[in-house]
């Protein structure tokens, strides 16, 4: 037999066994079999010293070939074999993934601190600074300089709590305008966020406790048209795109001209609802021109200066953005109602 | 104020329908409730004659009659009403009308009897009995005068009106009367307002001769203006007087009573009338009460007054509170046979403390407290004196008695039409703000841009230039207000330092899983004692507020424990099987008051929790990961509040400031708040986490040398700590100790009953170098000895 016919020989035998390799671990005797150092083809290359010098090129080339040959074919079936066992340990590690797993803690926080948030980004961006001040605050500040006199009915026990006849909890956030005023020099654009208080006894719209917003502005040459377009922008950030304002004439003693603000009924986009029970708006805050008293009260020049002020209760917006049917969860601090938020 | 239209549409023309009205006074400032329809529900209902009135053949009780409503065959109606009569002028219910209370009349038999309608009492129209006289409930209303049959009954019964309900601001007293409302209406719907005539018709004599009136403190009265009525004659009044009154929400009593409501609603002007038989002395005087005075008022009560109230009396005693109440001994009755009008100006604030500290608030007293106008009073008056003439509820004496002693003066705003638009953002030409003032009744005079306006006589609540701008604005349209950023110099803007610290802590502590609260600021002190404070501790005297709503609400919390404590236990009582809540507010120190006299306030992070899954180290590794969140070095100190178990508290510290107190809750103080599990709190002071806090450095380079661990287990009492142990052993391996852990607590038998095994992993790592064993077993030695030598603490065999 020639080396050609050897080497077919053993080339039958392979694709033979080949055929029936049920694993890789056969597959690698294989491989030692006709390619080891003791396998069928080395034991070929071995041979070649019985060959002539003329035939040994011949033959060797013969044997690198089928050497390369068959390496191919056993990495070829190599890799099939491992693809096969690969697929079938995955399949066996498949877990049920709709099975519930342990959740690691989420917490959040209250739904007044999320709209508050909001809040404060949104006018921060405009140049506003946060200001915040006492709780319990002199009469002076909460009254007297926001225009509202001794003995006006604004000030009436039912509404205000007392801690003495100069001492009450503020009623609003405006105090810390007046304070702001009185220490800072125009260009002032203030928010003043925080807890206020007033004598209403607790009720699903109601509570004694609860937050207002307010912001002002003072400088040259404002007008309520800035009021409006201020209150524009921060109507679409809250709301979106399309959520406009609409000016009301109110009364504030503090402003003069002064303003309620409808915000378009985020519900319906103005369409009329029943969250907006057909009127397209929803009343959300009041405003206006700083009254030049007040200005000139806070020791700032009201015939340089001219500012807009506004207040937005946080209680209103929350409980609408999240349809909160009764102010008192917001307080009663249930996890049911405040795991919810996020 | 609720005001019926066609009350406003006698003085303006409105030719707006109510909602397109109310619309249209809201946006001019003069807010509106809603509206409601009087006859709303009344429909298909005529004037109808009873021509037949038969027993019902099976019925005891039953009529069968014949109605004539003007319309072609009498309709035949049976009839349970026991005043039914032939004769008798009566509303018809047609087939098809609709009553209050959603009834519909259809056709249909009674006992037998084709019945074609309903005849109708006032009850079932909804008309009260001071509206249409009648017999109430028990029968049918009768019309006392002839009505064209087949007409509709609504205008005849006084319910054809739509009734506006105005949401008066508190700068316009003026437009709590027809006459404010109707002027604005003039002015946003571009009508004309139209006051009435007034004249009185005298019938001689002298006011002097019946009455002296005498103002002793003029400083709370600054008008009194009277007028005297003789041959009174008390009746009830006619029907577009109640219809108006009843529109208005008030009850129609008899035609005097009735002219001083009247006004009162018209004019804005509070009356009174007083019977002066009863006056003693036929001598009014207003001054301030004296101590031991008392009153009876016209409800019936009693009252003690306080020396310094203002009343009208006779010549012995107080007979009226003034602008709030009358007294019930000179009130118009029946027989009375002269009286007095009075239309006076109470001063604002004196009526406000007057009218709370007795607890008596009426239509009068609201107004005085708003403020009357002192210019109007004498008009008021003669408009009143006028319906006298008019309802001839008796004669006229001639002359007044006004006193006046210090007229107010015309009050005249200047300003410049170019600063009074400019505030407004709308460019509104002079022009215009002259046309709008006038229109709205001031006097204006312009000369190029400078403007003077005298204010008109019922306004007090004009005072400046920008007062002006609001007037102009709201009637040229607050809708044409364009919307424009804010210009000029840019200010820095961003949140505060304590917002900011809130922030940070608030997103590490939502990252662990905690939910935010939010409190009443407000306890009881009984709610403070439940945390067995020590006697003497400053929260046990918080800062108490005057008029509270009630006990449980009374006080300022000197502390956030007792709100997160009912919190926590709200949550177990509601079946939430775990909670980890956090509150960050103020708490209030009256007894260390600041510069200002004010409470001190301090920001304080209070966490509380409860569950399966929660002990005290899940707490303490939250407020350590908080502290090392904001840089702050800590030692922890066993020791904590009473309200925490004793043998589970601790302070975390830096030095002698307390950074934080957390611990189990008390037993005693758990049953005090009704918990049912157990359940830790933690409080932290923010004004001191935000003074110790530490900014972010620069980072530590990469380790560049490997780390050899070692781990070692060590047996040692029970009762001995662990943290100062670690804290030896750390000392005693010196700077190449990069980290040791505890990993493991184990308890047996074989270690003794007081005996624990506690295991630590030790990471050691040079900073300039790889570490050689020697170093490594010198470490572990020298670790080993302060172990045995401080804590008594031997390696485990």
């Amino acid at each position: 037999m020639n080396m050609k016919e050897q080497i077919a020989q053993i080339r039958a035998h392979v694709t033979e066994e080949m055929r029936a390799l049920d694993g890789t671990q056969a597959l690698e005797s294989l491989r030692v079999k006709v390619l080891g150092k003791k396998g069928e083809l080395t034991a070929l290359l071995r041979s070649m010293g019985q060959l002539t010098p003329e035939e040994r090129p011949q033959a060797g080339q013969l044997i690198n070939q089928a050497r390369e040959e068959f390496t191919a074919l056993l990495d070829e079936k190599l890799r099939e074999f491992k693809a096969i066992e690969q697929e079938a340990a995955l399949r066996r590690e498949a877990i049920d993934v709709t099975q519930p797993c342990a959740l690691p803690p989420r917490g959040s926080a209250h739904p007044i601190t999320l709209c508050m948030n909001e809040m404060v980004d949104c006018f921060t961006g405009m140049g506003f600074e946060v200001v915040e001040g006492p709780e319990v605050e002199l009469d002076h500040y909460n009254f007297e300089l926001m225009n509202i006199p001794k003995n006006h009915p604004a000030r009436d026990a039912q509404d205000t709590f007392y801690i003495d006849d100069n001492v009450v909890l503020r009623t609003h956030t405006s105090p810390m305008q007046a304070r702001t005023m009185l220490t800072r020099k125009p260009p002032i654009r203030v928010i003043c966020p925080g807890r206020v208080y007033r004598a209403d006894e607790v009720d699903a719209s109601h509570s004694p406790v609860f937050h207002q917003m307010e912001g002002l502005v003072i400088d040259k040459d404002v007008t309520m048209a800035d009021l409006r377009g201020t209150l524009n922008a921060f109507a679409e950030r809250l709301y979106g795109k399309g959520i406009t304002t609409r000016f009301r004439p109110s009364f504030f003693p503090f402003t003069e001209p002064s303003t309620e603000v409808d915000l378009t009924c985020a519900a319906c986009h103005g369409k009329g609802c029943r969250v907006c029970k057909g009127t397209g708006w929803i009343e959300v805050l009041g405003g206006g021109m700083v009254n030049p008293k007040v200005l000139e009260m806070c020791g700032i020049d009201s015939s340089v200066y001219s500012g807009f002020a506004f207040g937005i209760g946080l209680e209103r917006i929350a409980m609408q953005r999240y349809s909160v049917p009764d102010m008192r969860l917001l307080y009663e601090g249930d996890l049911r109602f405040l795991g919810q938020f996020r | 104020m609720k005001i019926p239209m066609q009350w406003i549409g006698a003085y303006t023309p409105i030719s707006l329908e109510p909602q397109a009205y109310m619309d249209r006074m809201i946006m001019c400032g003069d807010g509106v409730e809603g509206y409601e329809n009087l006859g709303a529900e009344v429909e298909n209902v005529v004037v109808g004659r009873v021509l037949t009135c038969e027993p019902h053949p099976d019925s005891d009780h039953l009529h069968v009659t014949t109605v004539d409503v003007g319309e072609g065959e009498p309709l035949q109606i049976v009839c349970g009403a026991p005043n039914c009569e032939a004769g008798i002028l009566v509303p018809v219910a047609k087939v098809g009308a609709r009553l209050p209370g959603g009834v519909k009349i259809k056709k249909g038999k009674l006992r037998g009897v084709a019945s074609e309608g309903m005849l109708c009492s006032s009850d079932e129209l909804g008309v009260p009995v001071e509206l249409y006289p009648s017999v109430g409930a028990a029968g049918l209303l009768i019309f006392q005068e002839d009505y064209p049959l087949g007409a509709d009954v609504r205008p005849i019964l006084g319910i054809d009106d739509t009734v506006m309900d105005f949401e008066v601001l508190a700068n316009r007293p003026d437009c709590l009367s027809v006459w404010g409302v109707a002027r604005e209406t003039a002015v946003a719907c571009g009508s004309t307002f139209h006051k009435p005539e007034i004249s009185v018709k005298e019938c001689g004599g002298d006011i002097h001769d019946y009455v002296q009136v005498e103002v002793r403190d003029p400083d709370l009265c600054p008008r009194y203006v009277a007028r005297v009525i003789k041959d009174v004659r008390v009746g009830p009044s006619p029907m577009w007087l109640r219809k108006y009154l009843h529109g208005a929400g008030m009850r129609s009593i008899n035609n005097v009573v009735d002219i001083t409501n009247f006004v009162m609603l018209e004019t804005g002007h509070p009356m009174h009338a007083f019977d002066l038989d009863m006056v003693e002395g036929r001598h009014i005087i207003v001054r301030r009460a004296v101590e031991g005075e008392h009153i009876t008022t016209l409800d019936g009560k009693a009252h003690a007054l306080t020396p310094g109230q203002l009343v009208i009396c006779d010549a012995s005693k107080p007979s009226c509170v003034a602008g709030i109440m009358g007294g019930e001994e000179s009130e118009i009755t029946e027989k009375t046979h002269t009286m007095m009008f009075e239309c006076a100006v109470f001063d604002r604030a004196s009526t406000r403390v007057t009218s709370r500290a007795l607890g008596i608030r009426t239509e009068s007293s609201g107004r005085f407290e708003k403020g009357v106008s002192v210019r109007t009073a004498m008009e008021a008056m003669d408009r009143a004196c006028q319906l006298i003439n008019e309802l001839d509820a008796g004669d006229v004496v001639s002359g007044v008695i006004d006193l006046y002693p210090d007229p107010a003066k015309e009050q005249v705003v200047a300003g410049s039409c170019k600063r009074i638009a400019q505030r407004t953002g709308v460019d509104i030409p002079p022009e215009e703000i002259e046309r709008i003032l006038s229109a709205l009744y001031f006097d204006v005079k312009r000369e190029g841009d400078a403007l003077t306006a005298v204010v008109p006589e019922f306004r007090q609540d004009v005072e400046g230039e920008a007062d002006l701008s609001e007037e102009v604005l709201r009637i040229y349209g607050y809708d044409k207000i364009p919307s424009t950023l804010l210009r000029g110099e840019t200010t820095p803007g961003g949140r505060n330092d304590r917002m900011r610290l809130k922030d940070d802590l608030a997103g590490q502590l939502q990252g662990m899983g905690y939910y935010e609260i939010m409190n009443f600021s407000f306890l009881s002190p009984k709610d403070i004692e439940k945390l067995n404070l020590p006697a003497g501790d400053e929260r046990l005297q918080p800062l108490q507020i005057r008029n509270p709503l009630g006990e449980d609400t009374s006080v300022m919390r000197s502390t956030l424990a007792p709100g997160m404590l009912k919190t926590l236990a709200l949550n177990m009582n509601h079946g939430n099987e775990t909670a980890r809540l956090y509150e960050a507010a103020a708490v209030f120190d009256p007894l260390h008051p600041t510069d200002e006299g004010l409470p001190t306030e301090t920001q304080i992070l209070c966490l509380g929790v409860y569950g399966k899954e929660e002990d005290f180290y899940t707490l303490r590794g939250a407020m350590e990961q908080l502290l090392r969140h904001r840089g702050i070095a800590f030692q922890i100190v066993p020791g904590g509040e009473s309200y925490h178990h004793p043998g589970r508290c601790a302070r975390l510290m830096q030095g002698e400031t307390v950074l934080c107190t957390l611990g189990e809750v008390h037993p005693a103080v758990r049953e005090n708040f009704d918990m049912p599990a157990r359940a830790l709190i933690a409080e932290m002071n923010l004004e001191t986490i935000a003074a110790l806090s530490q900014p972010m450095g620069a980072v530590k380079p990469m380790p560049r040398y490997p780390a050899v661990s070692r781990d070692l287990s060590l047996v040692m009492p029970e009762r001995t700590s662990v943290g100062p142990l670690m804290a030896d052993m750390a000392k005693a391996a010196g700077a190449i100790l990069e980290d040791v852990k505890l990993f493991d607590v184990y308890r047996s038998a074989a270690l003794g009953a007081d005996m624990k095994s506690v295991a630590f992993a030790f990471v050691f790592r040079g900073a300039d170098r790889t570490l050689t064993e020697q170093e490594i077993t010198a470490a572990m030695d020298k670790i080993l000895k302060a172990a045995a030598d401080k804590h008594g603490a031997v390696i485990r065999s």
